[in-house]
């Protein structure tokens, strides 16, 4: 049970900043803290993935200002994204507490709440982000996987053909935004077949082509289950994706002992012994 | 009939409904007298039929900026954006 505690009078009218995570499903993952930061604005920037969320969004306070209309089929996505930092950073220079809420985690695959807080406290203001429940929490618990268990890396999939990228195939590898990889405009909201074959080029060099790939989203709505679908690698071209899917790759190989530093550890777990004695 | 994000945000929040069959939830949105669009959806297991009651808008997903020095040729325009229509 929460008791009315009144909030202490804000003399300054300082301009703020908090950038939070809505979560993944609407309804599931709103933490206290970041509804509280979202009631007490006076303006809130919603970045969110799905419509409906935003109208839920709406209804938790009276000036909700979608940034969706900022996208557009041909720009650029930095642009923008610039065009978010700026709309959030006028606010705030006008002296109002602004919000900007974003799907899942707010600084997870999320340019613009860490530019915003980074402007804002440049300029002197007060900035803050408050984590959210990721895409990646929901795929741990929905695909059973332990990052800690095998390892796990994580890459936007178009970083992964732009440079030259270690990939690690005994543990679990995650690719995002796979639906648009190799875009190089940073304009177009998907890419077709052929860019994902030079992906599955790529990762052919550490896994062999009938290597099952897992192919999953995330619930928006509390009406959705997971979507997981289950293909062979060389498959993953011609499947059809969308932007918010995410690939992940399990281990191709066992893990295999590092026998020279386990030697060394004997060595000083000997030493450490005789030190004792 | 019953406001469809109200009914939305119970069964997110509730333990039992979130992992309710669409046949169980089905049922509760009967009794609750739950949107056509809602119910449509649940049964169908296509959450897309829900988009019609709230004007099949779309949004946008990525916030990828993967490109290779593009970072440093946008900074010069940075600017010259026209305020799209809202």
């Amino acid at each position: 049970m929460t008791m009315p505690i009144s909030t202490p009078p804000n003399e300054a009218r300082r301009g703020s900043l908090a950038c939070v995570g809505l979560g993944m499903t609407l309804g599931s993952h709103l933490t206290p803290l970041a509804r509280s930061h979202i009631e007490q604005a006076d303006v809130v920037f919603a970045g969110l993935s799905d419509a409906i969320v935003e109208v839920w969004l709406g209804r938790m306070h009276p000036d909700v200002r979608s940034l969706q209309p900022y996208y557009a089929e041909g720009k650029s996505r930095l642009k923008t994204y610039r065009q978010w930092v700026g709309l959030m950073m006028a606010e705030v220079r006008a002296g109002k507490r602004v919000c900007g809420v974003f799907y899942g985690h707010p600084g997870i695959f999320a340019w613009s709440p860490h530019k915003a807080i980074e402007a804002a406290r440049a300029e002197g203001f007060q900035a803050h982000m408050e984590p959210g429940i990721s895409a990646e929490d929901c795929l741990y618990a929905d695909l059973g996987i332990d990052p800690g268990r095998y390892g796990c890396q994580h890459f936007e999939a178009s970083q992964l053909l732009f440079y030259r990228r270690r990939i690690e195939n005994t543990g679990y590898l995650v690719l995002w935004q796979v639906g648009l990889v190799g875009d190089r405009s940073l304009g177009r909201f998907r890419t077709g077949p052929a860019y994902r074959q030079v992906l599955v080029d790529l990762l052919a060099e550490d896994y062999p082509l009938d290597h099952e790939v897992l192919i999953y989203r995330g619930a928006t709505l509390p009406i959705q289950p997971p979507r997981i679908r289950r293909i062979a690698l060389r498959d993953l071209p011609q499947v059809a994706l969308t932007a918010e899917e995410t690939v992940v790759l399990p281990p191709a190989e066992p893990m295999r002992l590092n026998q020279a530093i386990l030697d060394r550890l004997d060595a000083l777990d000997r030493l450490e012994a005789h030190a004792k004695m | 009939m019953a406001d469809t994000i109200d009914l939305l945000e119970t069964i997110g929040s509730d333990a039992t409904l979130r992992h309710a069959s669409a046949g169980e939830l089905g049922d509760m949105l009967e009794r609750a007298q739950a949107s056509a669009a809602l119910k449509a959806a649940v049964a169908s297991g296509d959450s897309a039929m829900l988009s019609t009651e709230f004007g099949n808008k779309a949004n946008q997903v990525p916030e990828s900026v993967q490109s290779p020095a593009h970072e440093e040729e946008e900074e010069e325009e940075e600017g010259n954006e026209p305020a799209p229509e809202k």
